[in-house]
């Protein structure tokens, strides 16, 4: 699906990691602070420096924060003084945008002023590296989320996200409000947030119409007011994509219900259903009813591939 | 209401995919078609899945094809043809 990418190129720059970081991480700045407006993170992934200082720096890709642990600054310490800055030497300062150490190490003083000099920022947390990564990666990946926006709504079922999309004036924003008054949840109406999170598709809404849905000849209402606190929602990851089109549109309707469909949005495919419309055909119901298929499937059961089967044998059989 | 006799030639019978190519057909003509087995007289309804399925037809199965409608003749050639190229797995 062709989407209009808000951020380009998701970057950060180590300032702002410092910054924005979660709490649990409690980042503080050791050395290279000159260094840390200028220098930016890239990529949500992160690096260990360990054989990079030891001479194999091969792979040191820029954008990454950079990971030093206690096997690393053990290695440091046990090195000759004039070693210990040679170590950072050796390495393309320019592909590293700042190095992370973890457990509250202390680095050795040499290292420490090299870093200093040459303005490479050296942070340190008070958590082990396992929780290090994971802390990051999850800060980051959020971070740097590529982001899009989409005309469609985005309806919280059963505890998943379902998008719904279709051309303006095909009842998109009526098929919620009669979802909503069967307990599903709103969260986006119109204008849906999405954003690629790891693997995950999250999608929200824009600050600005939160809690609202347009209906044409009601206006603009408030679905809290309206509903309560239980019809609506922040934020969810998208699982299912349900496409409205309209009945004479259609080329060719799937009859059997086993052709899997999917969309791509950043990157992610999500399973898809295209629903026909037309008078008489009560959407909300067949959205529902599709999610719950989809459920069923995600369970290992496929009704229509069961018949097949159980057909098939009918028919050989005979 | 012109009716004709068709058999099933492929294979694998009227099976599942065969039976949606079959009801995507029957389904673009106006005109009511509705099949019946020679041999058992389970009848169906071309435009419906489930119902053609109940036909449990395998190859070699005889069948009266049946249609009442404005496009009655197109679409007794269609159906016709659709039996003899075996749903396009001949």
């Amino acid at each position: 699906m062709q989407l209009n990418l808000q951020n380009e190129n998701p970057q950060m720059t180590v300032e702002e990691f410092v910054k924005k970081s979660p709490a649990e991480l409690d980042i503080k700045v050791l050395a290279g602070d000159l260094g840390l407006s200028k220098r930016k993170i890239t990529s949500e992934r992160i690096q260990k420096l360990g054989l990079a200082l030891a001479g194999f720096a091969h792979y040191i890709h820029s954008g990454r924060i950079q990971i030093v642990g206690q096997s690393e600054i053990q290695y440091l310490n046990q090195l000759e003084p004039s070693k210990k800055k040679e170590v950072l030497k050796n390495l393309d300062l320019t592909q590293i945008c700042c190095i992370l150490i973890t457990k509250s190490l202390e680095p050795p003083q040499e290292f420490k002023e090299f870093a200093q000099q040459n303005e490479i920022p050296i942070l340190q947390t008070s958590l082990l590296s396992s929780g290090t990564i994971t802390a990051v990666t999850s800060f980051l990946q959020e971070e740097l989320a590529p982001v899009a926006n989409l005309h469609g709504v985005l309806v919280a079922m059963y505890g998943i996200g379902v998008l719904i999309l279709g051309k303006s004036g095909i009842g998109k924003s009526e098929c919620a409000l009669d979802l909503l008054t069967r307990g599903h949840r709103l969260i986006a109406d119109d204008s849906v947030i999405i954003k690629k999170v790891g693997n995950r598709l999250m999608g929200e809404s824009p600050e600005l119409t939160y809690e609202h849905l347009e209906i044409r000849g009601l206006g603009i209402l408030n679905i809290r007011e309206l509903f309560g606190i239980s019809s609506v929602g922040k934020r969810k990851r998208i699982i299912l994509c349900i496409k409205l089109k309209k009945w004479d549109e259609f080329q060719e309707i799937e009859r059997l219900g086993c052709e899997l469909r999917e969309e791509d949005f950043l990157g992610i495919k999500i399973p898809e259903v295209v629903l026909p419309v037309s008078p008489g055909r009560n959407i909300s119901t067949l959205v529902e009813t599709a999610v719950k298929v989809h459920l069923l499937r995600e369970e290992g059961f496929d009704a229509a591939q069961l018949l097949i089967e159980k057909h098939s044998a009918m028919v050989s059989g005979e | 209401m012109p009716e004709r006799k068709v058999k099933i030639v492929n294979q694998l019978g009227l099976h599942a995919r065969a039976a949606a190519q079959l009801v995507k057909l029957a389904s673009k003509f106006q005109s009511s078609i509705t099949l019946k087995r020679a041999d058992n007289s389970v009848v169906a309804d071309a435009k419906s899945i489930l119902s053609v399925l109940t036909l449990a037809a395998p190859k070699g199965t005889e069948i009266f094809v049946t249609v009442e409608g404005v496009d009655e003749e197109k679409a007794l050639d269609a159906i016709e043809e659709i039996f003899q190229n075996g749903f396009g797995e001949l």
